[in-house]
């Protein structure tokens, strides 16, 4: 089973709070919005846990893909 | 906001065909159609999903989705299934909902009303298309024909946008919510109106469930691997906009002008376009159009006699009007991919539009931006050489016009 962060988009108002907490998965695009590519790893999951909690407009999740 | 390049038909040619379109003559009214076909049939949900199973039946709203996991997954739930008959096509140049509301609302109704009593659902939701008057007055007249005091038909009316069509967005409706896209976090099988399994098709799926239980598996109609028929919608140049019946294996090429300069986009606005060479050789077909890197989608076959590029600049630029302006990515990224599309005229290449189709691609609560990325790469690998042609200030169709563009912006 692997892992994913997956993105509320009509929630997400691109602030880049998950994009500072876990640059190894979020990119932001141009616009600020993350981009989000690659997979959870265990040793990032901690990290992902953070960025799903501090997202102001709680529109992350971590989903098992 | 751009408005469609398309206005929408309600009142196509419509002809006899051999299965949905069989009858025709007698009209659409609740009689007729208890003559033609007899009672709702009563069937239990193994012989349904058995049925279903052995016709290999695919939606026909665009995605092409096996119609069984949907059924089995809304079966499984723990919880009382709800069964929705979409018909809020968002497709402005498709007509094929509009014509089966108008001449079979009873074999849709039917269809959607078996499924629910097998499934032991109480009521059967009808969601209308709001710039659609004469699709709603005919699917009003036909839920006032029937009576079945056990099975309630829920009418609501969806906004004239092309997203609301989309299945959240049509839950949100259902809700009391504007009828939006949101994100699906469940498919709406497992968990959909009110968190219940929900069985959402759109009118032309339900109208083969109901044919294929009331007359059996179609057969002699279509392919082994694809039995049966699709509902075209007919776009060509100098004629009515028509709607027909073909069998799963038919030729394009029946149906498609003589002209070899035609462009043809086929699928609808979040299609693909091919060249009239090309589609000729096609069959009617969901895994084979794939194969062509092409998309049956929601059955259109729109044939132009001028330049396919200057009507993707229009489309795009409509889309990207339609979005819900939601997320991001999609509120952003459409009105520049729109912008970059159009600059293909003032020779500025396609790398911006690749780029921009790639940032947008599956980023967004609907797949709205993925059909439009889908129209888009289509011309870029269908007319390569026409897109050169811009480029450099002229264009196969109407060399005058892009002329006349390039002056304008050069004035302004
Ligand atoms: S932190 Fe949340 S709101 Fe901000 S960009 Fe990331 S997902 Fe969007
Ligand atoms: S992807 Fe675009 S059209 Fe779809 S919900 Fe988001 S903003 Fe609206």
């Amino acid at each position: 089973m692997k892992r994913a962060l997956r993105v509320d988009w009509p929630a997400c108002h691109a602030r880049g709070v998950c994009h500072e907490l876990l640059p190894e998965v979020v990119d932001l695009d141009e616009w600020g919005y993350p981009i989000v590519g690659g997979e959870v790893t265990p040793e990032l999951l901690g990290l992902a846990r953070e960025a799903v909690r501090m997202c102001p407009r709680l529109a992350l999740r971590i989903v098992e893909t | 906001m751009n408005s469609s390049p398309i206005a929408v038909c309600e009142d196509p040619d419509v002809h006899a065909g051999p299965a949905l379109f069989s009858g025709l003559d007698s009209g659409p009214s609740l009689a007729a159609h208890r003559e033609q076909y007899g009672d709702v049939p009563r069937i239990s949900l193994a012989d349904l999903t058995a049925a279903i199973d052995r016709t290999g039946l695919r939606g026909r709203g665009g995605a092409a989705f096996p119609f069984a996991i949907k059924l089995r997954a809304a079966a499984d739930g723990s919880r009382r299934p709800v069964v929705v008959i979409n018909l809020s096509e968002g497709e402005p140049a498709s007509s094929k909902d509009s014509a089966l509301a108008r001449t079979r609302p009873h074999l849709v109704l039917d269809g959607a009303v078996a499924t629910a009593r097998a499934l032991g659902a109480h009521a059967v939701h009808v969601v209308l298309p709001g710039d659609r008057p004469l699709t709603v007055a005919a699917m009003d007249a036909a839920i006032a024909e029937r009576h079945d005091r056990r099975m309630r038909l829920v009418r609501h009316v969806a906004s004239p946008r092309f997203v609301a069509g989309q299945a959240r967005a049509v839950l949100e409706l259902m809700a009391g919510r504007p009828n939006l896209p949101v994100t699906a976090w469940t498919p709406e099988a497992v968990a959909g109106h009110r968190s219940r399994p929900t069985l959402l098709s759109n009118a032309e799926t339900w109208a083969h469930v109901g044919r294929l239980l009331h007359t059996g598996p179609p057969a002699g109609l279509g392919t082994d691997d694809e039995p049966g028929t699709t509902l075209l919608t007919l776009r060509l140049p100098g004629a009515r906009v028509a709607v027909r019946e073909v069998q799963y294996g038919a030729s394009l090429r029946s149906v498609l002008p003589a002209k070899d300069d035609a462009a043809v986009l086929l699928g609808g606005f979040h299609g693909t376009w091919t060249t009239a060479r090309a589609a000729r050789r096609l069959k009617v077909s969901v895994p084979g159009f794939r194969e062509s890197g092409l998309a049956l989608g929601a059955g259109l076959v729109l044939a132009v006699d001028d330049c396919p590029v200057a009507w993707t600049q229009r489309i795009v630029a409509y889309l990207a009007g339609q979005s819900a302006r939601r997320c991001g990515p999609c509120l952003n990224g459409l009105p520049a991919l729109a912008a970059a599309v159009s600059a293909i005229d003032d020779g500025t290449g396609t790398a911006r539009v690749e780029q921009l189709a790639g940032l947008v691609e599956r980023r967004g609560a609907c797949a709205h931006p993925d059909g439009t990325v889908r129209l888009v790469r289509s011309l870029l690998t269908a007319y390569p050489d026409e897109i050169d042609r811009h480029g450099a200030g002229h264009c196969s169709w109407t060399r005058q016009a892009t002329v006349v563009r390039r002056l304008r912006s050069v004035a302004s």
